[in-house]
């Protein structure tokens, strides 16, 4: 009778305390430091490294003809714009000539000032020549006195260096109305190559000084990428090594490409290798030069060797190695990695074999007393 | 009327004054009460006349001013407290039923009744067999188990009466025992009362102004303006 | 002698648990503040435990890197490497900031961590909860699961797009945000380039200057231009020691011989605990003693309230010669009662609600112990009150008039 009427009453504060308490004592148990830590756990396998380098640079080209005059001088005209092709020998443009032509005109009448110094000579000389002759006849014959045949004789002598000296007068007026006209064609800008303008860099009226460009000018087939590579990621880069580029304005195509050559200086500044990667096909059209690349080295393949993922790796007492699962507890085995490849595969040169259970992911950094509790995959990880 | 000394309960001129000086007022001047064992006394008296003063001083819960009380053949009081744990002596000596039954709530009948036993000490299953035990003398054993708010009014007056009585104290103090109760119910309470009070002997002084049950008293003391009357009554047969 | 108060309770169970439901969500939320407390000196140490350094070189005179921002050139490791007892140096870059993924944007702390290979470098997440770790010298992010990202998600940060390679767990700075780690040469990059437009601005600018601009000196300008878009400054060097060297002797040399500041581990966690949280741990103090005292008051309250609902009873108990310890232990029963059951509910509700406050939620089981100790003292006292009430009822209330 009496259990029966405090029955209701009774299970009713069971039904609340009991659960009440086996929910208390499961959550002392299961939460804060008591817990076990979650981990998921794999298996060292054999398997294939294709180690990679990855970097970025940026498209340059091989040559850049900057194409400016020699004198400082003012632009007259130039012929064409920036993305126009051209072909080697092309007139591109002109510097004015401002009073050049002018001085080749003066020049030009020095010229003929000169080839009337020559006649002028030439006829004093033919004179002297005659008068020489006849007093050197006369003073055969004594019919005059050797006095005035030599004088005669001097006078032709003069006579022939007025000569010279009016031929080479005209030989200098010659050479300087040349030189003049050199400096007119000289005005002249002309392209190198063959090749795609990059830059018009002044207009018509813009005074340039010597050596400042007037119009870049770049061969589209010498286009490259200057590569920069961390230091540190850098091992195995070599020349011929076949490379994928992705440009940033095409993410979606991959080009293929070659490592053209390691350079011999490295930047000591940002602690990065430099290389230069060509395209297989000049990509069409052309890329920006500035523009930025994703470059892909491949190395290649390290065959048959014990492989992890690089997220098992952890540091502990000064060593990198991982976490290795033996019967349920935790021992930290130290490792000498080899190769690594993009995808996080690193392979295990020492301290491993195939088929060791190793801990991938932990839910709190582990020590060797980290009681654990293997789950397929850690909560919130999953996708 | 033959007063057995040493029995019973006995108060000798005794005194309630409430206040000091100019503003005192006696409550009590001199009540002189006996009850025998066995014997059913009725105390009446109108509103103010001085019996709830009195009924406190006898359940030892206010502090008489002067007198005498002697319960049994031990003196309690004698112009002061000769007991130290008043507690103790409500406990053990004195019952109570009240006007409400004043059942504890979260208890059911039997721990209602065997809650003073286990206050004095006892196993908890020795007080309850005593509890049960009177419980089935006051015919309401079938009700052992049910909580007090189950009960009916004279049901509760009887568990009331069971607490009163499980102790066997010498006396017995019932205030207004019947006043919720129809005249049947009412008679059958008196009934018990007379009942216990002849088996168990004790001594009941019941506090009323029930116009039904004052008739079945043999003695009943008038109290008016703190002063106590005693005067034989009609002692009517409880049978009819 | 039967147990009064579970008598009690028993009979009116309903209310006394409900109301011990009630009183238990309240110590919920002060388990919690002091779980948010914890937190916040365990973001500290996480971020000092993660970055897996023994020392941190920062700019002179700052309490740099969290506390304060420092910044050292790129090649001072060098020099730090030449030193007796250091064994390992590297850069490191922190930055703030909201990173965008698509629409939205997360606010995180951009970590910039040196290249090399997982375990070899400081800074670098110790672990990782999914995914692999970085592999490319760029363009690659490995994020803190709060962030929300998923991997293979890309992210903008400034200009350019990250892929999430693996995410992690609890790297959090010091202000509980989540880290995103991404390589160095970026995270320089990031920390120091400009919007576009303000590049254009500033190439303007520079334009402009005749100084710099010259029309006889072909090439100036590129080269002006060039140097103002480089940036050889990271926020600190962690330095990590070989076995065998204590941390002060080895930071007293790099701050004698290279003119740095040095914070080792224990300076680090002051910095981090003392001075960056000070503020808010005194803020979550107040609270805390805030909760303590309406949960003492809710606790006194409730308990005064069933003492005086059974004030009669306690007369006649009283009246029948109940000793005052015994009602006494009555009420203090049942108000210790009231503070277990709030403590388990409490416990309960602290443990499975932590998890979804955005900041890391810390409970601790010495702080259990301690609320545990703290609601039984509340209890206690506030249950006096009530005990002294129900001393002073006089037993002659119980008999009518």
């Amino acid at each position: 009778m009496r259990a029966l009427k405090l029955q209701g009453r009774t299970v009713a504060m069971i039904a609340i305390i009991v659960p009440l308490v086996l929910v208390f004592a499961y959550v002392a148990m299961r939460s804060g430091p008591l817990a076990p830590v979650k981990v998921t756990v794999v298996r060292a396998q054999e398997g294939t490294v294709s180690p990679a380098l990855f970097g970025i640079g940026t498209v340059e080209a091989r040559h850049t003809h900057r194409i400016g005059p020699t004198l400082a001088g003012r632009v007259k005209r130039v012929d064409v714009h920036v993305g126009d092709r051209v072909r080697a020998g092309q007139l591109i443009g002109e510097m004015d000539a401002v009073d050049l032509s002018d001085r080749v005109r003066a020049q030009e009448a020095t010229l003929k000032r000169a080839q009337a110094g020559i006649r002028e000579a030439e006829a004093r000389q033919a004179f002297a020549q005659a008068q020489a002759r006849r007093y050197d006849k006369l003073s055969a014959l004594q019919a005059t006195s050797e006095e005035l045949a030599i004088t005669r004789r001097q006078e032709r002598e003069i006579a022939e260096a007025g000569l010279i000296a009016a031929r080479e007068a005209l030989a200098g007026a010659q050479s300087e109305r040349a030189a003049l006209v050199a400096q007119l064609d000289n005005l002249k800008l002309v392209a190198p190559v063959d090749g795609v303008v990059t830059l018009r860099e002044a207009e018509p009226g813009t005074t340039v000084v010597a050596g400042q460009a007037v119009v870049e000018l770049i061969d589209p087939a010498s286009l490259w990428i200057n590569l920069r590579l961390d230091q540190v990621n850098a091992g195995g880069l070599a020349s011929d090594l076949s490379a994928d580029i992705v440009l940033r304005s095409r993410s979606a195509e991959t080009l293929p490409g070659r490592v053209l050559r390691v350079e011999p200086k490295a930047d000591a500044v940002t602690e990065e290798l430099l290389a230069k990667v060509v395209f297989e096909h000049p990509p069409e059209p052309i890329p920006p030069i500035g523009e930025l690349a994703e470059v892909t080295v491949a190395l290649p393949l390290v065959q048959a060797a014990v492989v992890i993922p690089n997220a098992a790796l952890r540091r502990e007492a000064g060593e990198v190695g991982v976490w290795q699962v033996k019967e349920g507890r935790l021992q930290f085995a130290p490792l000498k990695l080899g190769a690594t490849d993009l995808d996080g595969r690193v392979q295990v040169r020492e301290g491993l074999t195939e088929g060791d259970e190793i801990v991938l992911y932990s839910e709190r950094a582990l020590s060797r007393d980290s009681r654990i509790d293997v789950v397929p995959s850690l909560p919130g990880a999953e996708r | 009327m033959s007063i057995h000394a040493g029995r019973g309960i006995r108060i000798e001129g005794l005194v309630k004054r409430y206040g000091h000086g100019d503003t005192a007022v006696d409550a009590l001047k001199g009540v002189n009460m006996h009850v025998a064992p066995g014997e059913v006394v009725g105390l009446i008296g109108p509103s103010g006349s001085g019996k709830s003063t009195l009924l406190k001083c006898l359940g030892a819960v206010i502090d008489p001013t002067a007198g005498r009380m002697t319960l049994g053949d031990e003196s309690i009081f004698d112009n002061g407290w000769k007991v130290r744990d008043l507690r103790a002596l409500r406990r053990d000596k004195i019952g109570f039923v009240f006007q409400a039954p004043y059942l504890i709530p979260f208890l059911n009948v039997t721990d209602n009744v065997a809650l003073l036993p286990m206050l004095a000490g006892i196993p908890n299953a020795a007080a309850r067999a005593q509890a049960l035990a009177l419980l089935t003398a006051l015919d309401i054993q079938h009700r052992a188990e049910a909580m007090p708010s189950q009960l009916s009014g004279g049901e509760q007056q009887r568990v009331a009466i069971a607490r009163g009585l499980v102790n066997r104290p010498p006396v017995i103090l019932a205030d207004e025992p019947t006043a919720p109760l129809d005249s049947a119910r009412a008679m059958a309470v008196v009934r018990i009362l007379n009942d216990m009070a002849s088996q168990f002997q004790t001594a009941i002084i019941v506090v009323t102004h029930d116009e039904k049950i004052i008739p079945t008293f043999k003695r009943i003391y008038h109290i008016r303006d703190g002063v106590t009357h005693e005067e034989a009554g009609e002692g009517r047969s409880l049978s009819a | 002698m039967i147990s009064l108060a579970s008598r009690d309770i028993l009979h009116g169970w309903g209310k006394f648990v409900f109301t011990g439901i009630g009183l238990g969500l309240l110590i919920g939320v002060t388990l919690v503040m002091a779980g948010v407390y914890r937190g916040m000196v365990d973001d500290g140490k996480a971020l000092l435990d993660n970055s897996g350094a023994d020392l941190w070189v920062v700019q002179r005179d700052t309490l740099g890197p969290y506390a304060e921002s420092s910044s050292v050139h790129d090649d001072t490791y060098r020099g730090l490497l030449g030193l007796r007892g250091v064994e390992r140096a590297a850069n490191i870059t922190y930055l703030t900031m909201q990173v965008r993924k698509g629409t939205q944007d997360v606010r995180a702390m951009v970590v910039g961590i040196t290249a090399g290979q997982p375990g070899q470098v400081p800074g670098w997440p110790p672990y990782l909860v999914a995914g692999r770790q970085i592999t490319r010298g760029h363009y690659e992010a490995v994020a803190d699961i709060a962030t929300g990202f998923r991997i293979g998600d890309r992210l903008s940060i400034r200009r350019n797009q990250y892929t999430v390679v693996g995410l992690t767990r609890r790297m959090v700075s010091s202000s509980g945000d989540p880290m995103v780690f991404i390589p160095l040469k970026d995270a320089q990059e990031a920390q120091f380039l400009k919007d576009n437009d303000a590049i254009w601005q500033s190439r303007r600018r520079t334009e402009a200057n005749p100084a710099l601009n010259r029309p006889g000196v072909p090439g100036l300008l590129d080269a002006v231009l060039a140097s103002q878009s480089t940036n050889p400054y990271v926020n600190a060097v962690l330095v990590t020691l070989e076995p065998g060297y204590a941390p002060d002797e080895v930071a007293d040399s790099i701050r004698r011989w290279q003119r740095l500041t040095v914070y080792t581990r224990a300076q680090m966690e002051d910095i981090l605990v003392g001075k960056l949280i000070a503020t808010s741990a005194r803020q979550i103090g107040m609270f805390l003693v805030i909760l303590a005292v309406v949960s003492a008051a809710i606790v006194a309250f409730i308990i005064y309230t069933l003492t005086m609902d059974k004030i009669r009873e306690i007369a006649v108990l009283k009246l029948i010669g109940t000793r005052n310890r015994t009602i006494a232990g009555m009420i203090l029963q049942q108000a210790v009662a009231l503070g277990l059951i709030g403590f388990v509910v409490g416990k309960i509700a602290a443990t499975f609600s932590a998890p979804f406050f955005p900041k890391y939620v810390l409970l601790v089981p010495a702080d259990t112990i301690a609320g545990f100790a703290a609601v039984m003292i509340i209890c206690v006292l506030a249950s006096l009150v009530s005990i002294r009430l129900a001393l002073r009822v006089d037993p002659a209330e119980a008999i009518g008039g």
